[in-house]
């Protein structure tokens, strides 16, 4: 399934490389993600750079994509290794995509601010959830900057936690996306 | 530490009793649904038309009975997916889809994927409908939604103009358009000769978002809406506008995932809110307990009882009461023993005493539940509050022991004592109730009736009364006053019985023959004018007017001790005990029982003053986790349905067998059933019967019974289930059915059988005689024969032939004579010998001839030659009729002329293996022999007798040839 997907998503990304004719796609290469694990007896986060990701407004579907292993930021270098190898075993399921449809109709022509839903499948660790995430999009100068904050449950994804570090990873992930997309 | 110890060892039953898969929050139970020691999710709940509630998870399909769960296996066992949608058409079929976007029918309790010609969808099925013309219509996520007709699949999708694929919701209008419910408004679509019409409701229109994930119908032909984003609204169809209520125009309670309309309230499931009850007279919203608020709650379902059920993953399903109980808690939690009083006032604010004896009127709003206290001047912890009474004006009685009665003012809680009758100060007050403009005093100084008037709304107005002594009433403890109807007042008295008063007149009832316990509790009247009273421990009683009858245990009631009884709005008796409530039908005699299970428990009913019935009857009491209301739940079915789930044969489903009409050996039956009562399973008492075998009624609560062995004949299995021992109107369920007779018992086998035998002993008997007819025949044929043949040997001619051959010999060739002597005696000794015999071995036979053939050849010399061509181990092998040989030499010398230049040949073979052929060359003589034949045809005959072979005779010109079949 987490390989089908990465193929789909893998063609849709290149699609949009590929196409001409499209008209109104906007893309990002270097959007941010952020993610917070409030425990009890540690606060965990990690950011990464490199999150790329292509809308297409007249279609009106998106895809995103981010590379786990490039998560930075931990509070020790054995931390990561952890989330890498144990949580989110990188090796296996290298990327967390999100891809779908967007609800709202706006337009995208006008500056301003505006909220609107995104709703499609979360992949994470493999596991494929649906999910309707909720983004504050401002247009300015042609640029469409989002961001957005939702939370990803461990079980949601078969992240299994150890008892023993029950205390020191929260079960919700807060996860904050920020990018700047531009017409490609 | 022995006051501490019952506590310890209550709880540490409790504990293990509710662990770890039913766990008991403020009354709310959770029924987990574990597999591998992991929760499975519940995806969506359906009640069927039986009422047998179905989970649809996502390890499959699962039945569940308000105890247990049981899954529906595919028909092939090794199929899984994940449920997603049930549904019921009309013919009772049941419709599950997946989120494969498979589709399966429920047959013989197994799933059965179906394969439409057109394949099936790719995408998670979200719901089902049935419309009028019997279609089944079902909706995707992502692909639109199906129309199932005649067979033949439709697709109306984003290409007919739907405004998106994903639908969430499906309802129907009563003229049958299907509304969708998708991620792009609302679609309303219509499939008729042949046309897709789709026309769209969504933001531009009035919706307030654009995904709508849930939709119930709410009758002529409006919709209840939910949203992702912006709460939930009414969609009229004939109008087609939306209507906001106030209470959802700002929205913050997240994704609305399921809507149920039941008990007049719109209940609201939440992604990660727990769930609303937005109660539709009131344009209120209320919040969910909070045990539940912060879940996520993906379906919701009302069983037969009433109960609301949620599903909320990992928690599983969870029970809620519904609206028929409530549980207000008291802020200041004052300990349950100490709760004396329980008054619910007309304002449905709540008033309870503490232990300090202050007086505390609870008002509940929003769920918040605000109290208010006030500290009587005079009233201590030792002066305990009795009762309370709200009268006609709205102002608070209170009755205590020996501070006598205050009158408060609900709302500015001013109070004054009741000074007017001097006799009551200070007195002990054991009851105050009343009746319109009457209120009822029952104190140890005596009895009291106070007129209200308009006047008295101001607490200060002074009071009319009326006072009656003791004696009147037989007693000075006096629990209960009651005024019916019809003007009696009935005084229920500890120790002398019910008294009643009409006019100036008191009649007494204690007669302990018909009113075994003379403690009487509490009366009420029903709709239909009877007196009903509860005692101190001989149960409850119905007084007609004439005759007095007692319920007990026996009848259904759970408890015998200490009961209160109130009417509740529905006119039901509700007999209020230790243990919770039995609701007591006037008119079936039906007694359900809310209790344990509900989360009512420990019920204080010691103080009589602890039970009372709210403004709209609504029953009071006070319990350990707070005040309880309960309401009878509308609609609903407070007894079991009985059900048989199952029948094995010899422990194998009978599956999807429709004849009932079983072999002989087909006879080991267990059936399984239940009462379906989704409130507290475990109350349900069983009695069966299997009429035809037993015609007792066996009483109990096991769900299942075998019967081995069952004789050949027509049975109906009944059974019954109800909440109490009384089965007097409780459902039922049956199976009939019939053990056919074994064939070997059957009145056509046996007549058969005996016609076979007379037929065989017949035939046998005819057989015998012939054989016996043959014997006989035999035995004649051989006298016969051997008469002729003794005739023939003595034949004088051949006497004397052989003398005077034996005369030559002896002048002749004397050396021979002796020889020719021994062949002669030799040869009539065998005839002798032989002649009794019916076959004798050839060897003999032809030992025989030789001897003859000598004597003929001493005769004849070289005109006879006798050749004879078998084997010494074909002589041995075969068998002859004696003397046969002799007799065809003996013919063939008769018939033929001998002469050295024409000697007569005769040749003796074996044939095929079969015959003994015996050939001679004809040589005629001049002169016919005569009585030719004779010796021959004694040949024949003698082998008919012996085998079925028959001799035969050829005859030509040169040679005569005779057949003679062996013999083995």
């Amino acid at each position: 399934m987490s390989q089908n997907l990465f193929k789909l998503c893998f063609v849709f990304l290149v699609s949009f490389h590929g196409s001409v004719t499209a008209q109104n796609i906007y893309g990002t290469e270097d959007g941010s993600i952020q993610f917070h694990s409030d425990a009890p007896l540690e606060l965990i986060t990690a950011a990464c750079k490199e999150m790329k990701g292509k809308v297409d407004l007249d279609k009106k579907i998106f895809a995103f994509s981010v590379k786990i292993s490039a998560f930075t930021g931990f509070n020790s270098p054995l931390q990561r290794e952890h989330f890498n190898e144990n949580y989110m075993e990188s090796t296996q399921y290298p990327y967390a995509f999100f891809s779908g449809k967007i609800i709202e109709d706006i337009d995208y022509s006008i500056d301003g601010t505006y909220t609107l839903r995104a709703k499609g499948k979360l992949s994470v660790h493999g596991v494929v959830r649906e999910r309707i995430i909720k983004n504050e999009v401002v247009v300015k100068n042609g640029v469409i900057s989002i961001r957005s904050k939702f939370t990803v449950f461990l079980a949601d994804h078969d992240i299994a936690i150890p008892k023993i570090v029950y205390e020191k990873l929260a079960s919700e992930i807060n996860v904050e996306i920020k990018a700047d997309l531009l017409k490609q | 530490m022995r006051r501490v110890l019952p506590y310890l060892l209550t709880t540490v039953i409790t504990l293990s009793y509710i662990c770890p898969v039913e766990a008991q929050i403020a009354g709310d139970s959770y029924f987990q649904l574990e597999k591998d020691k992991k929760q499975i999710q519940i995806n969506t709940l359906f009640k069927d038309n039986i009422g047998y509630l179905y989970a649809g998870t996502d390890n499959g399909l699962y039945k569940f009975d308000g105890e247990k769960y049981t899954r529906i296996d595919f028909t092939n066992t090794e199929f899984n997916d994940t449920v997603t949608a049930i549904y019921q058409d009309r013919k009772g079929l049941l419709w599950v889809g997946f989120n494969s976007g498979r589709i399966a029918n429920v047959e013989n309790n197994k799933l059965l994927y179906i394969n439409p010609e057109e394949g099936t969808p790719q995408r998670k099925i979200t719901a089902f409908l049935q419309d009028k013309e019997d279609n089944l219509w079902f909706s995707t996520q992502g692909e639109g939604i199906y129309c199932l007709k005649k067979n033949i699949l439709y697709v109306i999708d984003v290409e007919d103009g739907l405004s998106d694929g994903s639908v969430n919701s499906m309802a129907i209008t009563d003229n049958g358009y299907i509304i969708a419910g998708t991620d792009q408004g609302l679609n309303i679509c219509s499939f008729k000769n042949g046309q897709k019409k789709i026309s769209i409701i969504g933001p531009a229109d009035g919706l307030p978002d654009y995904i709508v994930t849930a939709m119930v119908s709410a009758g002529n032909n409006m919709f209840w809406i939910g949203l992702q984003e912006n709460g939930f609204c009414l969609f009229d169809f004939n109008s087609k506008k939306v209507l906001v209520p106030e209470v959802s125009k700002h929205w913050e309670h997240g994704q609305i995932n399921s809507m149920l309309l039941a008990q007049n309230i719109l209940w609201v499931a939440t992604q990660g809110n727990g769930f609303y009850k937005y109660v539709l007279n009131g344009n209120v919203l209320e919040k969910a307990p909070d045990n539940i608020f912060d879940k996520t709650i993906n379906s919701m379902i009302e069983d037969m009882q009433g109960n609301i059920w949620l599903s909320a993953h990992p928690y599983g399903l969870i029970r809620t009461h519904g609206e028929s109980l409530k549980l207000t808690p008291i802020p200041s939690s004052p300990p349950f023993e100490h709760i004396h009083v329980v008054l619910g006032d007309k304002d449905g604010s709540t008033w309870i005493s503490n232990k300090e004896n202050e007086l505390i009127k609870l008002t509940t709003k929003n769920n918040i539940t605000k109290e208010r206290k006030l500290k009587l001047a005079g009233v201590s912890e030792k002066t305990d509050i009795t009762s309370l009474y709200q009268d006609v004006n709205g102002n608070i009685w209170v009755g205590l022991i020996g501070k006598g009665i205050y009158i408060v003012d609900p709302f500015t809680f001013k109070y004054r004592i009741f000074k007017e009758n001097s006799l009551f100060i200070n007195s002990t007050i054991l009851s105050i109730t009343g009746n319109k403009n009457n209120v009822y005093v029952s104190s140890l100084v005596g009895l009291m009736v106070i007129e209200i008037t308009a006047e008295n709304t101001d607490i200060n107005t002074l009071c009319r009364f009326t006072n009656y002594d003791n004696v009147s009433t037989g007693t000075n403890y006096i629990y209960n006053i009651f005024k019916d109807s019809k003007d009696r007042i009935w005084f229920a008295t500890d120790g002398n019985g019910l008294t009643m008063l009409k006019g100036n007149h008191f009649t007494y009832y204690n007669d302990r023959e018909k009113i075994k316990d003379n403690r009487i509790y509490s009366v009420a009247e029903d709709r239909n004018g009877n007196i009903w009273f509860s005692t101190a421990s001989a149960g409850i009683y119905k007084f007609d007017g004439k005759t007095f009858t007692n319920y007990g245990v026996n009848e259904g009631l759970s408890d015998l001790k200490l009961s209160v009884l109130k009417i509740d709005p529905s006119g039901n008796i509700i007999i209020v005990h230790k243990k919770g409530l039995d609701i007591l039908d006037p008119v079936t005699g039906d007694i359900s029982y809310v209790g344990g299970s509900q989360g009512i428990s420990n019920i204080n009913v010691e103080d009589l003053g602890a039970i009372s019935t709210d403004t709209s009857g609504n029953i009071m009491v006070s319990t350990e986790k707070g005040i309880l209301t309960y309401s009878f739940p509308e609609h609903s079915l407070q007894k079991p349905t009985a059900l048989i789930e199952s029948i094995k044969l010899f422990l194998t489903d009978l599956g999807n067998r429709t004849s009932n009409i079983f072999e002989h050996d087909e006879n080991n039956f267990t059936f399984s059933y239940t009462g379906l009562y989704y409130s507290d399973p475990e109350k349900v008492y069983y009695r069966y019967t299997l009429e035809g075998f037993d015609n007792n009624w066996i009483y109990t609560t096991d769900r299942s019974k075998n019967f081995p062995k069952l004789g050949p004949g027509v049975y109906k299995f009944r059974i019954q289930a109800s909440l109490n021992k009384n089965f007097s109107n409780a459902s039922e369920d049956s199976y009939s059915f019939t053990i056919k007779q074994a064939v070997y018992k059957t009145w056509w086998f046996l007549l058969g059988c005996a016609v076979i035998l007379i037929s065989l002993i017949y035939l046998y008997v005819k057989h015998r005689e012939r054989e016996l007819k043959r014997f006989q025949t035999l035995k004649q044929e051989k006298i016969h024969f051997q008469f002729e043949m003794l005739r023939s040997q003595i034949n004088p001619h051949f006497l004397f032939n052989s003398f005077n051959t034996l005369i030559s010999t002896i002048e002749d060739e004397p050396h021979l004579a002796a020889e020719y002597a021994e062949q002669l005696s030799d040869f009539f000794r065998n005839i002798v010998n032989q002649r009794d015999k019916d076959a004798i071995s050839l060897a003999e036979e032809i030992e025989t001839l030789n001897s003859y053939a000598f004597l003929q050849k001493k005769r004849y010399g070289d005109s006879l030659r006798v050749e004879i061509n078998i084997s010494e181990e074909e002589k041995k092998k075969y068998k002859i009729p004696p003397l046969s040989l002799q007799l065809l030499m003996e013919n063939a010398i008769k018939h033929n002329a001998l002469s050295e230049v024409n000697p007569l040949i005769i040749n003796i073979s074996i044939a095929d293996d079969a015959y003994l052929c015996i050939k001679n060359n004809i040589n005629h003589k001049n002169k016919k022999q005569t009585g030719a034949g004779m010796g021959l045809q004694n040949i024949v005959t003698r082998y008919d007798l012996l085998t079925n072979k028959p001799v035969r005779i050829l005859h030509d010109d040169h040679l005569f040839t005779v057949l003679l079949p062996l013999l083995k």
